[in-house]
């Protein structure tokens, strides 16, 4: 019988099909002729696990759903912690301002809900037709976001860095826990696998960036001694920051783009703008 | 104090968070994600029948799917396409204790070349007889069923053979699929009803007049209920006994046609499970009741099964009729109509004993010969084993409408002659009629082939039992139900639930993907918390390309 072990109690099945429960407690090697290697990593889990896959049932393999589900989510939450961590945030103990600023993202984003549906109500457009100018309006909507950012950051005093940083992360943290939490908790743990999850974690990572950019190009509107061959360029990145989603929609549209293509593209996009305002950030903060 | 507090709470949040929320998972059951394909799958028939089990006994399966061509196929769904299959692989997974069979059929049956739907209805009897615990299903294929399959086949085909980096890739890209049904575990269904419909044309004149019976059984057989729509036996002789029905009750319905014999119309349900319906009519008229036409001159009994296609037609009976009697009277009126207006059937008499060692009777009539009355059974099949009459690919296609209407007439006129006790060579009925019965014929043809008619799906209120009433009550007259119900102690038939259900196949990844996953997030992690720590150079850096723009201003 080769065993499987796990610290939570599971029923293992075993060639004469009696069930015997494992208990948590430290993991065996099993020993003699196995001619099958085993793995032991010491995580969370405790798990031993032979590389061949067909000897895994049913029941182990709903505590790999499980386990899946801890791959998404911390691959959508670390970066998150590490960068929480790494920017110096916790030594202002800006936690609860983080929190004020989620709290912020989630007024703003019933307030768009609700202007969404009283102004924009379904069109009765050809289905398949991609309404351009309809999405192009509800993404004007997105406006409120740089107004929700401004008002976050205005509250807050100290530097400009930790204003950024701090409206970025809560916004950033309220966004994944609003959208991306349950759609993971629903779909990742089911028996179904879909690389869709995934996908889903790093665009978590990228709408992070995406948001520092955001928060920094809206600080660098609101100055008062914003140079005035500045004016274009933050502005120009003002525009493309709120339109980014409207972009990313129309060149899937166009081009076909495939799922990991588009995650791909999306990067890009968050990168360039993302370097592009650290570039006007560095320049404005280091010219005086 | 209130800061002191908050960074506790904070502290507190951040780290256990995490950790608490992982713990909870795991303590929680997972939900039913939606399924890579849903589809409708039939259960393999499960009866008992006078003690004996009969088919698959169970109907639950949550296992991954592989095909035969895999090494390991204990506690698998095996899924098999009509076009492979064969009996020895589907013994090879019984005897590997499989968790399940799905057998795929195409949903256009004719599309298969006749040797392999031959082949198939030769194996339907053993595929029912053998009793086993493997859940037995099948669904019709369509696309992403083919997809999944053909997925499945090469995933199982390459796993015995392939070195570990091939099996690595093949596991990060390869779908695996875990079939999954959501209905319960199959019990007997208690106290079913088997309906059987009756009704008659009284003859003219008087009491005591002869009684001719005409039985046809409604029901049909397969090796799945859901699938066996039994087009030529016995839809065929369900359509030809309506007919004669209407045309009798016509003909009855004028003084100059009115004969002199009574006629007994008799649509038997449970006929397939050696003729409940039948037994339990006969024990209740000639035991039960003072006076029915059957106790009194009964002058035979005619049984339509399997009329609807070939050139052959045969008259089965128990004994050789003799001289004089009614039944030697129909039989040259047979012979005599085949010979003068159809010359290109052949018909001929198959003697057959009854066999009461056997476990099922042959023929209809057997159960009528049982209790002294004579009776013939009328048919194209020669054998009562051909395995024509129990099989699912018996459908629409399997009638021919002329020969219908042919072996219609054929008969229609000989119980003409036999009732008007005609002698000369006249044809009774004369030809307009013809064409409104051919219209009537492909129309029941067509209603009676619609939706399987297998004894477990028709109870008493289904829709085809109350549309053959119904059709029954316009022409004749004394229409009534008779119910079988299985008796508590000692059923002489029991049947199962679950007979359909919904299959859903899930897409999953074997354990090591998740274990790869989860090495390649950490790497991933672990570059990103280098970047990030990291930042200031990169922030450094342009501040170092923007310092010389600055002192050039």
């Amino acid at each position: 019988m080769k065993p499987s072990h796990f610290n939570s109690c599971i029923y293992v099945q075993s060639e004469t099909r009696n069930y015997s429960k494992i208990d948590s407690g430290s993991a065996r090697t099993f020993k003699g002729d196995a001619p099958e290697d085993f793995v032991t990593c010491s995580c969370h889990f405790k798990i031993t696990i032979l590389l061949d896959p067909r000897r895994i049932n049913h029941t182990e393999s709903s505590t790999m759903t499980l386990f899946h589900f801890g791959n998404c989510f911390s691959l959508a939450y670390f970066p998150y912690f590490i960068t929480y961590k790494c920017s110096g945030l916790s030594e202002y103990n800006a936690f609860w301002r983080c929190v004020q600023a989620g709290a912020t993202y989630l007024f703003v984003q019933l307030c768009k809900m609700l202007f969404l549906a009283t102004f924009f109500p379904t069109w009765e457009g050809a289905a398949g037709v991609y309404d351009f100018v309809g999405e192009f309006m509800k993404a004007t909507v997105d406006l409120a976001d740089l107004l929700g950012l401004h008002l976050v950051m205005s509250r807050n005093a100290g530097k400009g860095e930790y204003k950024i940083m701090v409206a970025a992360m809560g916004w950033a943290t309220a966004e994944l826990i609003m959208s991306r939490c349950i759609p993971l908790w629903v779909g990742a743990r089911g028996i179904e696998f879909d690389w869709k999850y995934i996908q889903m974690s790093f665009d978590s990572n990228i709408s992070l960036v995406h948001y520092i950019a955001m928060a920094a190009v809206v600080w660098m509107f609101t100055r008062y001694d914003l140079p005035k061959s500045f004016r274009l360029p933050v502005t120009i990145l003002l525009g493309l920051c709120v339109y980014k989603g409207f972009l990313m929609e129309l060149f899937v549209h166009v081009f076909l783009l495939g799922s990991w293509t588009a995650l791909l593209v999306k990067a890009v996009l968050t990168g360039a703008i993302s370097l592009c305002s650290l570039f006007l950030f560095v320049t404005l903060v280091h010219s005086n | 104090m209130f800061e002191e507090a908050s960074e506790v709470l904070e502290n507190m949040l951040k780290w256990s968070f995490p950790l608490s929320l992982v713990l909870f998972l795991v303590l929680v059951c997972p939900l039913r994600a939606e399924a890579a394909h849903e589809f409708s799958v039939y259960r393999m028939q499960q009866y008992d029948l006078q003690g004996q089990t009969y088919g698959s006994r169970n109907a639950i399966l949550n296992t991954e799917a592989r095909t035969v061509e895999a090494e390991v196929l204990s506690r698998r769904c095996v899924m098999m396409r009509l076009a492979d299959f064969s009996y020895e692989k589907y013994q090879k997974a019984l005897q590997q204790s499989a968790g399940a069979v799905v057998i795929i059929l195409p949903q256009n049956m004719s599309t298969m070349p006749q040797d392999i739907v031959q082949q198939f209805m030769e194996l339907e009897p053993e595929l029912v007889a053998t009793e086993t615990i493997v859940p037995v299903y099948f669904a019709l294929e369509d696309e992403e069923l083919l997809s999944i399959y053909t997925q499945t086949q090469i995933s199982s085909s390459s796993q015995g053979s392939s070195s570990a980096a091939e099996v690595l890739l093949h596991t990060a890209t390869a779908n695996g699929f875990q079939m999954v049904t959501s209905g319960a575990q199959s019990k007997a269904v208690s106290d079913w009803a088997i309906t059987s419909l009756e009704g008659r044309l009284s003859g003219a004149g008087g009491e005591d007049l002869p009684t001719i019976v005409l039985v046809a059984h409604y029901d049909s057989f397969g090796v799945a209920p859901w699938l066996s729509y039994g087009a030529d036996s016995n839809g065929s002789g369900v359509a030809i006994l309506l007919e004669l029905a209407r045309l009798f009750s016509r003909l009855y319905s004028y003084k100059r046609t009115h004969a002199g014999y009574n006629l007994l119309f008799f649509l038997s349900g449970g006929g397939k499970f050696n003729y409940q319906g039948t037994k339990r009519w006969l024990e209740d008229n000639l035991d039960h009741t003072d006076s029915s036409l059957l106790q009194d001159n009964v002058a035979f009994v005619l049984c339509l099964d399997t009329l609807g296609n070939s050139d052959n037609l045969y008259l089965h009976v128990s004994k050789p009729p003799k001289e004089g009697s009614p039944q030697h009277v129909l039989l040259k009126e047979l012979e005599t109509v085949v010979a003068h207006q159809h010359p290109d059937l052949k018909f001929s008499m198959v003697h057959k004993k009854i066999n009461l060692a056997d476990d099922t009777l042959a023929w209809e009539h057997e159960r009528f010969g049982i209790r002294r009355l004579p009776a013939f059974t009328l048919s194209h099949l020669e054998s009562h084993r051909s395995p024509a009459r129990h099989s699912i690919m018996d459908m629409r296609p399997h009638v021919d409408l002329t020969k219908l209407r042919r072996n219609t007439k054929v008969i229609a006129e000989t119980l003409a002659r036999v009732i008007y006790n005609l002698t000369e060579k006249v044809i009774a009925i004369p030809p307009k009629h013809t064409q409104v019965q051919e219209d009537q014929l492909a129309s029941l043809v067509d209603w009676l082939t619609a939706q399987p008619r297998a004894a477990q799906l028709l109870d008493k209120d289904s829709s085809i039992v109350n549309t053959l009433e119904y059709y029954l009550n316009h022409y004749l007259k004394d229409v009534k139900r008779h119910l079988v119900r299985a008796d508590k102690r000692d059923p002489e038939f029991v049947f199962y639930d679950q007979l359909k259900q919904t299959m859903n196949a899930y897409r999953v990844k074997p354990a090591i993907f998740d274990l790869l996953l989860a090495f390649c997030i950490a790497a991933y992690l672990g570059v990103l918390y280098l970047a990030i720590q990291n930042f200031g150079l990169l922030y450094s850096f342009l501040r170092r390309v923007t310092a010389p723009r600055v002192k050039q201003h």
